[in-house]
């Protein structure tokens, strides 16, 4: 059980990065597809916070005395996060938004049948 | 002084203004990218000499190295930020005439950030930055191939930010993982620690770091949103994702192998793969009809020439993979906005129907022909020297893999040769239909293909021009103590 305890937060954020890309591989359906990538988003998130994390830590801010810097949880990976999940955002916002377009030119977001480009 | 922080505070600011721009004037859109990158290429052009001398290295916040982020101005950088502001600003003129379709204060804006990520790339000095302004690169470029919303755009535009969405994932990964072992982001205290870490930990993040890069740098198994994306995107678009995105992404593939990780024993991988794709890419390239398509299977073929001899890692390897890189970025411009007005007069992309063009368009078939005469390697022009240099370092190694490498590298540029020329044939031989009459591309789009012939040629016979700033910026890839050195002081 220790080493569930102590890795809990990686194996939970490498299942949700393989739950996504699973999805991403093998969906036919653009939206479903789009919901992996937010997946995979999320999971790469939870691992960066974990990087990061300590058990029973405080947040990184002297707010009163006495707090023991020991204790605190490092504060540069939730500011990678930050603009990770911005970053993400923009990219979920505009695969949205292409996935209208393809809609509106094919009748249908199943991406076996939009294949008029091939090698 | 000049510093370096203007080279992405100035374009980033004016891109963001551009619709407040548009606000009071419609046309003031299309001038700004011009503005901003004419400014970054003198600003870059100023930096040039000091950054030959001694690296600028600029922290921001005042914080000093290991915990600033820090842009770091060494020749590899300035070199880059020179090409990128020279193409971007050749590009943006031709653009003035060329992008009239659909929302273009969009178009400018997006083509600025594009170019302000790209410019953020080549000069950061923090991992994290490095895969912020990739990101930026990214989403603008999928946004642009989206541009003209037409079917087969709006197709390549998902498959390329599904690919790239991904690749950009496990990028993040890798640098979790570099962050968890370190505990810093900045590059150069990262190589200077890695010495200490166990071989095995680091390959886990190299790899994801590596296919994440070789996403946009069209590696070869990673490439198949290539020649969908740079084949429907607008031709001013095209231009800049074959000669400076895919360039950027490349860049970042070698300061990753070269400076982080200073990994040797992944090179003779990296050389093979280089040369699948040359050949993958030419290989395809040659069975085309469409003229971009084909012009994007080359450039997939060129970036494999280009990663092979990075991956030689001597000096000459270098100097050759980075004039082959400048000689590509050149010519693969002026190619593809050779072939956009051609495209736009025939109305069609097929090669065939270009046939007569030399009587129609015959600047722009120089031009072309000239950009074809330089990719394929034919002196005097500057694929010329490049490709000699590479071919050289190749056999100075007097390793088995290199030179039995460089002989198929040799042979995917016969098939280069083979369908270029194909197209030579078809501008200048096919056809007797009788006179069109004269139909010109505009002079201001004729005017930055005529700057980037001249380039190719003038750098072609006197190579020396350029080729001390190559060596200084090879040796910067090279030699990661000095680059720690300067950076961390």
């Amino acid at each position: 059980m220790s080493f569930l305890n102590s890795y809990i937060y990686y194996i939970g954020a490498f299942g949700l990065i393989l739950i996504g890309l699973y999805i991403i591989l093998v969906k036919h359906n653009l939206i479903k597809v789009i919901i992996g990538l937010g997946i995979l988003d999320t999971g790469v998130n939870l691992f960066l916070i974990s990087v990061g994390y300590i058990t029973k830590g405080t947040a990184p801010i002297f707010s009163r005395p006495g707090i023991d810097y020991e204790n605190m949880v490092d504060p540069v990976p939730q500011a990678l996060v930050l603009t990770a999940i911005v970053i993400g955002v923009a990219v979920l916002a505009l695969a949205l938004s292409l996935a209208i377009r393809l809609y509106q030119h094919y009748g249908t977001l199943n991406l076996r049948k939009t294949r008029e480009q091939k090698w | 002084m000049v510093n370096p922080v203007l080279l992405i505070v100035i374009p980033l600011g004016l891109a963001f203004a551009i619709p407040l721009f548009a606000l009071f004037w419609k046309g003031a859109a299309k001038y700004t990218p011009p503005v901003a990158l004419g400014f970054n290429l003198v600003v870059s052009l100023l930096l040039l000499p000091k950054a030959l001398e001694n690296p600028v290295v600029v922290s921001i916040g005042g914080w000093q190295p290991p915990f600033a982020i820090n842009l770091v101005a060494g020749p590899v950088g300035v070199l880059f930020s020179v090409i990128i502001a020279l193409v971007g600003f050749l590009v943006s003129i031709y653009a003035l005439d060329y992008i009239k379709e659909v929302a273009t204060e969009k178009y400018h804006m997006l083509y600025l950030l594009l170019l302000t990520g790209a410019t953020g790339v080549v000069l950061t000095g923090d991992i994290f930055n490095l895969f912020v302004f990739f990101e930026i690169l990214c989403i603008s470029s999928y946004a642009l191939v989206a541009y003209l919303r037409d079917k087969a755009g709006i197709e390549s535009a998902v498959k390329y930010l599904i690919q790239g969405a991904v690749g950009s994932s496990l990028l993040l990964i890798g640098i979790g993982l570099l962050y968890g072992q370190f505990g810093t982001l900045n590059m150069a205290d990262i190589a200077e620690k890695i010495a200490s870490a166990s071989p095995i930990s680091l390959f886990v993040p190299m790899v994801l770091i590596i296919t994440g890069l070789g996403v946009e740098a069209a590696i070869f198994p990673l490439n198949a949103w290539l020649p969908d994306a740079h084949s429907s995107a607008p031709s001013s678009i095209s231009a800049i994702l074959s000669g400076i995105a895919i360039e950027v992404g490349l860049y970042a593939v070698a300061r990753v192998i070269f400076t982080i990780f200073g990994a040797s024993g992944i090179l003779p991988f990296l050389a093979l793969l280089g040369i699948l794709t040359l050949l993958v890419g030419e290989m395809c390239a040659f069975s085309q009809n469409n003229i971009k398509r084909m012009l994007a299977y080359s450039s997939i073929g060129q970036i494999g020439l280009i990663l092979f001899a990075l991956a030689i890692a001597t000096s000459y390897g270098v100097t050759g993979g980075l004039f082959q890189l400048i000689s590509h970025t050149l010519g693969k411009a002026l190619l593809f906005l050779a072939a956009g007005y051609m495209i736009y007069q025939t109305g069609s992309m097929e090669i065939s129907a270009l046939e007569g063009m030399d009587k129609k368009m015959p600047l722009t078939c120089l031009a072309f022909t000239i950009g074809v005469f330089s990719l394929v390697g034919l002196p005097p022009f500057i694929g010329f020297p490049s490709k000699f240099l590479i071919v050289r370092a190749a056999l100075a190694t007097k390793e088995t893999i290199f030179i039995v490498l460089i002989g198929l590298a040799l042979l995917g540029t016969v098939i280069e040769g083979a369908y270029f020329f194909r197209v030579v044939q078809v501008l200048y031989f096919k056809g007797e239909k009788p006179n069109p009459g004269r139909k010109e591309a505009p002079i201001i789009a004729l005017v930055p293909m005529l700057i980037l012939t001249t380039l190719i040629i003038v750098i072609g016979i006197y190579p020396r021009l350029i080729t001390g700033v190559l060596n200084s910026a090879a040796s910067e890839l090279l030699n990661r103590v000095e680059y720690i050195r300067s950076v961390l002081g």
